[in-house]
């Protein structure tokens, strides 16, 4: 059991208290969650100072706009979300029109009823949190790249980037699973594959609490892969520092087959299990930037790349 | 604000909260009774009345007479136990003697029920004064109420001949009350012998046998003023010695010049109350009375005290007793909230929120661990069960909680039913606040449920049954809800200990679960 410890404290793994205690509720201020815990703020944030993320087609937010779901006749594929849901909850991905019906990623049909049926729940704040109501939006369906194609079980991956008062500091490649039913969310089954911060390609994962070497469903190899545009997603995540101000934040990035990096949402509170993934702690990094002394987050983001840089070989 | 600077601040409005409540509570032991005086300090006691009853299975009831304030005692630090008895506290009008009852409508098996309380006694040297005559019509020269203190009753028969005509030998014609009263006082206390042995006996027989107990001497006593028109009456109490034991004591007191003045013609005390005596009950009853039971036995514990009563207006001894059980309740929740918070941030053990292991700890403590338990977990199987189903119809979400609520309430109704068919009539008795607070975690099951799928929801409610199993054991300490009941100060260590939690950074121990395979890593690295 002390050993336990002791290798926990060598290995500086950050705890769930701690991460609230000395990072969320010290370095996000309270005002600026709701930018990061509702979709459609990010998106318009994001619009508004032409950061890349998938093109919003429209949003409803009353039972009384149902009706304005007979657009979705003119798409032949998109992806339905409530604007305030919570790990990957109560997202439905259509891939394709079947005549009257549309295919779900998981290859199930759906009517028009079905979707219906499925944004009211949003909009009664099913899958919001605290059960608040809710307003759902359509938007792009991401292609996935295909680098990820062999190491994916439906759905998209994506790339869960931490920054820290805006310098990178962490990174990983989540990949859908079957149990995760096409979501990106760790603790609902996905992958996450550590990334190598200086060149973006994967090193081992994590699958539960459990580290892996491959994919639990396609039994390809998660090691090794290098994840497309990688000093261009460094540089975005270190620019949207300036955007949101939020001091611990991880960012979601998906690249699409022909739009390339977009930004998919900002989490106020990411998670932990992105150190299995990587198989090191965050402390030392967190507190070498805390000693880089002055103000780091009003730094230009070049500085702070050159900072996360540093900070990533420790 | 660096998160050291934050820290500092937490820690220090943490200790000065401790040093408040220290203070607060060092202020009310030290200085609380201001009528402190080394006099009256040797004259505090306190007393535990123990009874042990055996129930036949039917409607069952116990009354005990209480003491009250008055000139000669000041009652404090009153407690009950009613060990799943309902307990209340009325004074009843005739009297004016304050009852407390316990019931419960089926007690089978044992109980033990406890009344303790302390006492400031202060002795009281009475004046009689020496030029008042016996009134010619006694029922016309006192207040309509001394009416019942002049009638004969049973027991105490003043109108009785034999009573009648002992008073003329006693008193012959002489008509100050001063020098009857001392006649009588001196013919009951020096002609009739003591004798504890026989049972409490009537005023007529002690005349005729001349000897009795203590009942029966105060019971002459009280016929014979009656008879000379001095409105009496019998009044019982406790002799306190440091001792465990089941005998109680009876004297008078007789209404003459507008006070009620006592006398003990057993231990000679005349016109005057020692500052031993506590005073139980007024009129000719008996300390306890009881229907429905097998067996009742009883005994009184009394030992010096040594805490003064508090004077503080602000003591929540201060409240009826009766109201105290639910103030006992509500102090009983931070200390389950300090539990839960334990067990989430140190531990990391999942639950269904803060709150919902605390109600579910005091309702545990209404219905007792095991069937808490397992209605919990009857609850629970229902929500699992019916989810495919609602799923299926395609339910909103507000109606699809109610309709599993109604669910668990139908399912609920249907167990009592059959409890009550195969003979397990007590079922029924479990109170309404227990069963709300129990069918209440079906909703935060089934938003989990749908939230965080059945696995997630299961895993909350085996940590939401934990949690509530170790608050309802460390809410059953005694000890602890009689400090905090007599300490309400506490409750701002308990606000330290929960500031001190909230700035607590250190890992969880279900981290060191969740991140195990770093201890593989490190290893690995090390070689």
């Amino acid at each position: 059991m002390i050993q336990f410890l002791r290798t926990f404290y060598q290995a500086g793994l950050l705890g769930m208290n701690r991460r609230n205690g000395n990072y969320t509720l010290v370095r996000n201020p309270r005002k600026l969650y709701p930018f990061v815990d509702d979709k459609l703020k990010t998106k318009e944030l994001l619009i508004a100072n032409g950061i890349a993320s998938p093109e919003l087609y429209f949003t409803i937010e009353r039972n009384s706009e149902l009706n304005n779901l007979s657009r979705l006749n003119m798409f032949k594929d998109f992806v339905i979300k409530p604007a305030r849901g919570a790990a990957g909850r109560g997202i439905f991905v259509i891939v394709d029109k079947v005549g009257d019906y549309w295919k779900k990623a998981s290859g199930e049909l759906v009517s028009m009823e079905d979707i219906e049926y499925h944004v009211t729940n949003i909009i009664a704040g099913l899958y919001s949190l605290g059960g608040v109501s809710d307003r759902a939006f359509v938007e792009y369906r991401v292609q996935s790249h295909e680098v990820f194609l062999p190491v994916t079980f439906q759905g998209v991956p994506d790339i869960r980037m931490i920054l820290y008062r805006g310098v990178p500091v962490m990174s990983m490649l989540r990949l859908p699973t079957k149990e995760s039913g096409g979501r990106a969310n760790l603790h609902q089954g996905a992958v996450g594959a550590g990334v190598d911060m200086l060149d973006g390609v994967t090193l081992g994962g994590v699958y539960h609490d459990q580290l892996i070497e491959h994919h639990p469903d396609t039994n390809v190899s998660i090691r090794g892969i290098k994840i497309p545009f990688w000093p261009e997603l460094l540089e975005a995540a270190a620019k949207i520092y300036d955007v949101f101000k939020l001091g611990y934040v991880g960012v979601d990035f998906v690249i699409d087959q022909e739009l390339g990096p977009l930004i998919l949402e900002l989490n106020a509170r990411p998670g932990l299990n992105i150190q299995l993934a990587n198989r090191t702690g965050l402390l030392p990094r967190l507190n070498a930037i805390d000693r880089w002394g002055g103000l780091v987050e009003n730094l230009a983001w070049e500085k702070r790349m050159e900072i996360s840089r540093k900070v990533i070989k420790l | 604000m660096g998160r050291s600077a934050v820290n500092r601040k937490v820690y220090l409005i943490a200790a000065l909260l401790i040093v408040l409540a220290g203070a607060l509570i060092n202020f009310k032991v030290l200085r609380g009774g201001q009528s402190l005086s080394p006099e009256v300090t040797r004259h505090l006691w306190r007393v535990k009345i123990i009874a042990n009853i055996t129930g036949k299975g039917e409607h069952a009831r116990v009354r005990l007479t209480l003491p009250k304030n008055n000139a000669h005692q000041k009652i404090y630090n009153e407690h009950f136990e009613n060990d799943e008895m309902v307990f209340y506290v009325r004074t009843q009008v005739k009297s004016g003697n304050r009852i407390g009852t316990w019931r419960a409508e089926i007690l089978d098996g044992s109980k033990s029920l406890q009344y303790t309380f302390s006492a400031q006694l202060r002795r009281i040297q009475y004046e009689i004064p020496e030029n008042l005559t016996l009134p010619e019509n006694p029922e016309k020269a006192y207040p309509p109420e001394m009416k019942q203190w002049l009638d004969p009753s049973k027991f105490i028969q003043s109108k009785d001949l034999l009573i009648q005509d002992h008073l003329k030998a006693i008193i012959g014609h002489d008509k100050n009350v001063a020098q009857d009263i001392r006649k009588i006082f001196n013919f009951v206390h020096g002609d009739i012998r003591y004798q504890t042995e026989k049972k409490s006996k009537d005023a007529k027989e002690t005349l005729l046998n001349l000897e009795a107990n203590c009942g029966g001497k105060a019971r002459l006593f009280a016929a014979l003023a009656q008879a000379a028109g001095i409105p009496t009456r019998l009044v019982g109490g406790m002799i306190m010695t440091p001792s465990i034991k089941t005998i109680t004591h009876v004297w008078v007191e007789s209404y003459i010049g507008g006070k009620w003045i006592p006398f003990d013609v057993v231990n000679n005390y005349f016109a005057y109350m020692p500052n031993h005596y506590v005073e139980l009950y007024r009129g000719d009853y008996p300390l306890f009375k009881h229907v429905g039971l097998l067996k009742f036995d009883y005994y009184f514990v009394i030992t010096k005290e040594r805490i003064p009563p508090l004077d503080n207006p602000w003591s929540l001894y201060v409240l009826p007793i009766h109201f105290q059980k639910m103030i006992k309740v509500l102090l009983l929740i931070p200390l389950g909230a300090v539990i839960v918070a334990l067990f989430r941030t140190i531990v990391g053990i999942p639950t269904f929120g803060t709150f919902a292991p605390v109600l579910l700890a005091l309702a545990f403590r209404e219905v007792s661990l095991g069937v808490g338990l397992l209605f919990l977990a009857m609850v629970v199987a229902i929500g699992c069960a019916f989810r495919n189903l609602l799923d299926w119809l395609k339910i909103l979400v507000i109606p699809r909680l109610s309709i599993v609520v109604t669910l668990v309430i139908m399912v609920v109704l249907a167990s009592l039913v059959l409890f009550y068919q195969i003979g397990q009539q007590r079922v029924l008795y479990v109170t309404l606040f227990p069963m709300i607070i129990i069918t209440w975690t079906i909703e935060r099951f089934s938003v989990l449920q749908i939230e965080d799928g059945t696995r997630a929801a299961i895993q909350s409610a085996v940590g939401t049954a934990i949690v509530a199993t170790a608050a309802y054991f460390v809410m059953g300490i005694r000890t602890v809800r009689i400090y905090l009941f007599a300490f309400p100060e506490l409750l701002l260590v308990i606000m330290a200990v929960l500031l001190i939690l909230g700035r607590y950074t250190g890992i969880r121990f279900s981290e060191l679960y969740r991140f195990r395979e770093f201890y593989n890593i490190s290893g690995r690295k090390k070689l």
